[in-house]
């Protein structure tokens, strides 16, 4: 048995107990009252009774009706204090009417009612108080005391029906059952203490379990306020890093179409002052781009293409910039649709190919730049080919870093080759929910 | 969830409150006047014998009478009642009818139970149907009569018939003595003359054979000195009370006269005694009894009050038969109606001079042209009956307590009465003798 259940076990069983009092009272009355009417001694029982009595078949039935009303009433709960002195109130007059079925010969009945209004209080004064209002009615409904004043029947004046020697059976199995439920009532105050004593221990422990998972919890937040600080520095490290980056990837770019732009120029400046003039041109608008890309970094270190297209269409305009700027030959090919991807994929994937363009151009002196974009499952694959001097040992600069450095976030790879003219390739897992949006 | 909680309990109060009211009706009786448990009659408790011990074989012919004529004017009503059960049986019957609870709406009340029944609240109070019924007339019953249906000051229960006790005079022994027919008026001190003049050896042979009065006994002289015996609960006796010292010196010096000699009733019937004390039921009885018809037919007799004593009148006691409603009767006010009729209505109560050897307690009855008829008309020629001594018997008698064991108690102070006749020593230090140990008696009845 559960042992927080063990007060409310005791409790049933001393309402099951006053039942078969109630019933062992009335049914013995009712048996000796009918015994006067056939033995034909009615008369001496009203002489000795000096009332009249309830008619026997009665008895029983407003006793254990008295009852059933009482154990309903028992079974409501109230919280409210007002409903449970009215519930209470119920409970007591139901019990006077009970006890005046009774004859006032049993009065264990309060004992039930202070034992259920024993489990509502854990308040010690109020119990106290409401006890000894419900101990003084107790008191009250004694047989002896009330037959003083006013004219009541004694159970005894009914079993003296009986001889003698079953008198004194049956008044002993009554004060054994009356004992009984004292008993069992003792027993249910013990019990209910003992639950309280027990729920008073379980409730410190908790407590206690709680204080030492409070002073964990503090260190957990000391250290998290460690590791924020540490976290912190460690952002302002790679911001400063993504600063250099972007600087490196704007300007740089930009500033080298200009220069190679220039070179053009001052071979071209002769030869054709015209196409020199258009050439000039070019890398008029590559210097305003890249001003631009200055100020959209210190925006928003964002490719402005990105701000005002869509991937694919930013990609084509820097390609075709660049080509015009450089007179460098680009030939991109872009199998997929390129939509659906979040900022920072498009970032990463515009940033490795404008990289990837301005190394070949830069370092490699390409002329010709092959630039394919397409998918292979859910990986896109970013690949970058030029026909420039390209490089036994390659010395990760800026660009090749960076590239890494920003697909490592994205978890995709790259792989890069300098033997014949210079080859990137970068792969990129598509995350989920891009899928729909490619073909 | 809470919502669903209250509800719940809601439902068990009111459930609650539903067996309440159930219980409430079965134990008020109220669930009889539901349709279904409603029965329109009313049952009457009445025993088959006379109440004045004399079979006449008139038993239910008045209630018979009674009942036909009340269902006649309440129609609807059917009153019934069950028949067979002897005047000793009686009370007993009704105890085992009160407890099973099936107790008739209206039944007789003996007399030496009616304290009982009263005590235990099988009775219902009267007192508020008397008071809202402008119809009813207290003052056409006898007041002594209508008095004994109540205790402790509540009218529990409306008199049906009574009999007053009476003296009887032996006319043709006072005129051959030469001595007046006593007035109705007429005290202890009348009586005592009468009775030394006339207690005499009328034939010379030694033996006295002509006496003045036999049955007067010391409870007929505490009535007519206002002796109250006993409290009304029985629980004292005031046997030291200087009246009653009074009415016991008067006892020994009626019975000194006598000188010993024991006189028995047969010595009235003879037509050699000058007075005795009679029941009017038993004076009824013998008249109508065809073996005694020539009982008193030796001389002429008349009768008269009893005697008054020096602190009293000429008062005697009445014997009442009463009838009350069951406390728990739901036909209330056909019940009541009832009673009325069965006490109250002249038709009803004329026909217990026909048929019942008590006196109506009505005193238009008995003051009637038909009941004076009635009596002049008897075939005892030259004996009649003075109705307004009757009346008078009737008006002014006295209502003595009617406790459980009165009669035990009467019998203990009658032993006790004898003791100090037949002592030689003091009266008055033997009356507080004996009257401490019927006290003590009293106490240990209780």
């Amino acid at each position: 048995m559960d042992k927080n259940r063990f007060p409310e076990w005791v409790l049933g069983t001393m309402k099951n107990l006053n039942m078969v009092i109630i019933l062992y009272l009335t049914i013995v009355t009712s048996y000796s009252l009918s015994g006067y009417i056939q033995e034909h001694s009615a008369m001496d029982f009203l002489l000795r009774a000096k009332r009249i009595t309830t008619v026997p078949w009665k008895i029983p039935i407003l006793a254990v009706g008295l009852y059933v009303c009482l154990l309903l009433l028992l079974s409501i709960h109230c919280k409210n204090n007002i409903r449970f002195l009215i519930k209470t109130a119920a409970e007591l007059s139901v019990a006077f009417f009970l006890s005046v079925t009774l004859n006032f010969s049993y009065t264990g009945i309060v004992l039930l009612i202070i034992a259920d209004t024993m489990s509502y209080f854990s308040d010690m004064k109020r119990r106290i108080i409401l006890l000894a209002a419900i101990c003084a009615v107790y008191m009250m409904l004694d047989y002896d005391l009330l037959s003083v004043q006013y004219p009541i029947i004694s159970m005894e004046v009914y079993w003296e029906y009986f001889q003698r020697d079953v008198q004194s059976i049956l008044l002993g199995v009554r004060n054994i059952l009356n004992s009984l439920n004292t008993l069992v009532f003792i027993i249910y105050a013990i019990v209910l203490i003992l639950a309280e004593v027990s729920e008073k221990e379980r409730i410190q422990g908790l407590n206690e379990k709680l204080h030492a998972t409070n002073e964990e919890l503090k260190e957990a937040n000391r250290k998290l306020e460690e590791y924020a600080r540490e976290s912190e520095k460690a952002a302002e490290t790679r911001e400063r890093n993504r600063l250099a980056r972007e600087i490196h990837d704007t300007l740089g770019h930009s500033l080298t179409g200009i220069i190679t732009g220039i070179d053009a120029c001052v071979m071209l400046v002769d030869i054709a002052p015209e196409a020199t003039k258009a050439q000039l041109k070019a890398i008029a608008n590559v210097a305003r781009q890249g001003v631009k890309d200055v100020r959209r970094s210190v925006k928003a270190l964002r490719p402005d293409a990105l701000e005002s297209l869509d991937l694919k269409h930013a990609l084509i305009q820097m390609m075709e910039e660049t080509k015009r700027s450089t007179s460098v030959d680009i030939a991109y090919e872009i199998e997929t649709k390129l939509k659906g991807f979040d900022k920072d994929e498009e970032d990463v994937i515009y940033r490795i190919v404008q990289e990837s363009i301005t190394n070949a151009i830069r370092h490699g002196k390409a002329d010709h730049i092959e630039v394919r974009i397409d998918r292979n499952f859910n990986m896109l694959q970013i690949h970058v080919k030029d026909n420039g001097t390209g490089c036994g040992k390659i010395e990760k600069g800026f660009g090749l870093h960076h590239m890494e450095e920003r697909l490592s976030m994205l978890h995709g790879t790259l792989s890069y080759n300098g033997d014949d003219g210079f080859t990137v390739d970068a792969q990129i897992p598509i995350r989920w929910g891009t899928e729909e949006e490619n073909d | 969830m809470e919502q669903k909680t209250d509800r719940k309990y809601g439902l068990r109060a009111g459930i609650c409150a539903m067996i309440l009211i159930i219980l409430w009706m079965i134990a008020t009786d109220t669930y009889k006047k539901l349709p279904g448990f409603y029965e329109d009659v009313i049952k009457i408790g009445v025993f088959s014998d006379s109440y004045w011990e004399v079979q006449n074989g008139y038993a239910y012919q008045i209630l018979d009478d009674a009942i036909a004529q009340f269902e006649e004017r309440h129609p609807g009503v059917r009153v019934e009642y069950v028949s067979g059960i002897m005047k000793e049986d009686y009370s007993e019957w009704l105890s085992e009818e009160i407890v099973k609870g099936t107790e008739p709406d209206v039944f007789f009340v003996l007399g030496e139970h009616f304290n009982d029944f009263a005590e235990a609240g099988a009775l219902k109070d009267l007192t508020h149907l008397i008071e809202e019924d402008e119809e009813f007339d207290e003052e056409k019953y006898y007041v002594s009569a209508y008095e004994y249906g109540s205790y402790e000051g509540t009218q529990y229960a409306l008199p049906y018939e009574c009999a007053p006790k009476l003296m009887f005079v032996n006319k043709s022994i006072l005129m051959a003595e030469g001595i007046d027919m006593p007035k109705s008026d007429w005290t202890w001190e009348d009586f005592y003359r009468i009775c030394r003049e006339v207690t005499r050896d009328t034939d010379g042979n030694g033996t006295i054979d002509q006496f003045g009065t036999v049955g007067y006994t010391w409870e007929d002289a505490f009535e007519s000195n206002s002796v109250s015996l006993f409290n009304e609960k029985g629980t004292e006796c005031y046997l030291t009370d200087q009246k009653a010292g009074a009415a016991i010196a008067f006892v020994e010096r009626l019975e000194s006269l006598n000188s010993g000699y024991s006189v028995s009733s047969r010595e009235f019937a003879l037509g050699n005694v000058v007075f005795q004390p009679m029941l009017f039921s038993e004076y009824r009885a013998y008249r109508s009894y065809p073996l005694s018809i020539k009982k008193y037919t030796g001389f002429e007799w008349d009768c008269l009050t009893m005697p008054a004593g020096p602190d009293g009148a000429n008062i005697s006691r009445l014997d009442t038969l009463t009838i009350a409603m069951s406390a728990s009767t739901v036909h209330t006010r056909q019940a009541w109606e009832l009673m009325k009729f069965l006490t109250g209505d002249v038709g009803i109560q004329s026909e217990i001079f026909d048929y019942s050897e008590g006196v109506s307690v009505l005193k238009e009855v008995v003051e009637s042209e038909r009941i004076r008829r009635v009596f002049t008309e008897s075939p005892d020629t030259g004996n009649w009956l003075s109705l307004p001594v009757l009346s008078q018997a009737v008006e002014r008698a006295v209502v003595i307590p009617r406790f459980h064991d009165y009669d035990d108690a009467v019998a203990e102070v009658d032993r006790a009465v004898r003791t100090i006749l037949d002592s030689n020593s003091n009266i008055s230090m033997e009356t507080i003798i004996q009257n401490r140990n019927i006290n003590s008696y009293l106490k240990s009845k209780q």
